[in-house]
């Protein structure tokens, strides 16, 4: 897992990216989609992309205020824990 | 054979079930209990449920016999509930459907409950009244809606239970209004409380104003006990349902009464309502705290009507929400 945390001199935002591998595209595009279709609760400040190249998650948060983005980045990886337990224990995926 | 599994978490309790065409084949469930005098908070819910969900899974298909190839759809609690919690479930019904190549289906919670109360009573067409700690509704179904007739205007009847219990610091397990029904049958004197029925609607905020502002003078100056307070809050909270679930009943012609959600387990309630319902000659079907209380075969059985009629949700449409009013359902399973 890698991350990397800066602001950014133009924008001034908050700038926090993440990326976590997973054994194979397939698992990394159903983390994807199980941890995509809720947007942020709050209504501005923060913005989040989720994307997948081969078997890699990466996330990418651009955010006003450093206290928006903890809260964010921190629910993301509880998700992502379970997520990654969810398929431990009940995967690996069947043939499509 | 249609076989759909339940997931449930939109509060303190997390439970998942498993309905093989109107049979249930399991329904393990676990309760988020918090010590006397608190209250349930959605983050610690959320971390709670986070920790037993996988293990409450494996017993569903333990208890059931069944292997995830067995399973024809995997249906969860969309909404209405708690944000995190909710959240939570969605995360594992999402992640175990693409595991498992099978179909996801997102189900309101309200819809949960009414569709499990007819399956076990077999209720064919009730008026129904829905009372738990986050709802207060009657439902009565007509034109592929269930349409809410009255509901509360500000709180739950059994948020307004649940805070009266921290009050006076009864104890949450295993559920304060389970303790507060066995403290009241031990009431001797009624306590007169404030009686608020507007038209088909009612309102508990005021009540617990009353209730909590008055406890402790009346228990410290040793007017009443806390068994009296426990007594007269169900009297009064209780009749105000059965005065509007009976105004609805006249209007639709109704004779059946269907009593679901956490509070229908209390027998109290069952029993005034059964004396109302007798007095006009109609019949009340209730159940017991397995299904009545949240759990994971409700959402499975409203999955099953769902899923036969030909739904299923995309998973960019799986989002959950907090509000989802029972009457915003389509009931493509009903004439």
């Amino acid at each position: 897992m890698a991350t990397d945390a800066e602001t950014h001199s133009g924008t001034g935002r908050l700038e926090f990216s993440l990326d976590v591998p997973f054994p194979s595209s397939r698992e990394a595009t159903i983390a994807l989609r199980s941890l995509s279709p809720d947007k942020e609760p709050r209504k501005g400040g923060i913005t989040k992309q989720l994307t997948v190249t081969d078997n890699l998650l990466s996330v990418r948060w651009s955010a006003d205020e450093a206290r928006i983005l903890r809260v964010s980045v921190n629910s993301f990886l509880d998700h992502l824990t379970l997520v990654i337990e969810t398929m431990d224990m009940f995967g690996p995926p069947v043939d499509p | 054979m249609t076989v759909v599994i339940g997931f449930e978490g939109s509060a303190n309790k997390i439970g998942v079930g498993i309905i093989r065409d109107g049979e249930v084949l399991s329904n393990p469930r676990r309760t988020y209990i918090t010590p006397p005098g608190q209250g349930f908070m959605p983050s610690d819910t959320a971390r709670h449920h986070r920790a037993v969900i996988l293990t409450v899974l494996k017993e569903a298909l333990e208890q059931a016999r069944l292997k995830p190839a067995d399973i024809d759809c995997v249906a969860y609690t969309k909404g209405p509930g708690m944000g995190a919690p909710l959240v939570t479930v969605a995360l594992v019904a999402r992640t175990v459907a693409q595991l498992w190549g099978k179909p996801l289906l997102g189900v309101n919670h309200c819809i949960g409950h009414i569709e499990m109360g007819r399956l076990i009573t077999k209720a064919n067409n009730p008026t129904v009244l829905y009372v738990s700690g986050g709802n207060t509704q009657v439902i009565a179904y007509s034109e592929r809606r269930y349409r809410i007739f009255g509901e509360t205007i500000d709180i739950a009847v059994g948020n307004c239970l649940d805070r009266f219990a921290r009050v006076i610091k009864i104890s949450n397990d295993p559920s304060p209004g389970y303790n507060i029904e066995q403290m009241a049958k031990k009431g001797e004197q009624y306590v007169e409380l404030p009686y608020t029925v507007k038209g088909m609607d009612v309102s508990f905020s005021g009540i617990l104003s009353y209730i909590e502002e008055a406890a402790d003078k009346m228990l410290s100056s040793g007017r009443c006990t806390a068994e009296d307070l426990c007594f007269s809050l169900q009297e009064t909270l209780f009749s105000m349902l059965v005065e509007i679930t009976e105004r609805a009943m006249a209007h639709c012609g109704s004779q059946e009464v269907l009593i679901v959600g956490g509070v229908g387990c209390n027998l109290r309630l069952q029993e005034m309502m059964g004396v109302m319902c007798k007095e006009r000659g109609a019949k009340l079907f209730a159940t017991d705290e397995r299904f009545c209380i949240d759990n994971g075969a409700m959402i499975a059985q409203a999955g099953w009507e769902m899923f036969r009629s030909g739904q299923e949700t995309d998973l960019e449409d799986s989002w959950i929400t907090q509000r989802y009013r029972t009457d915003e359902v389509e009931v493509t399973w009903r004439d």
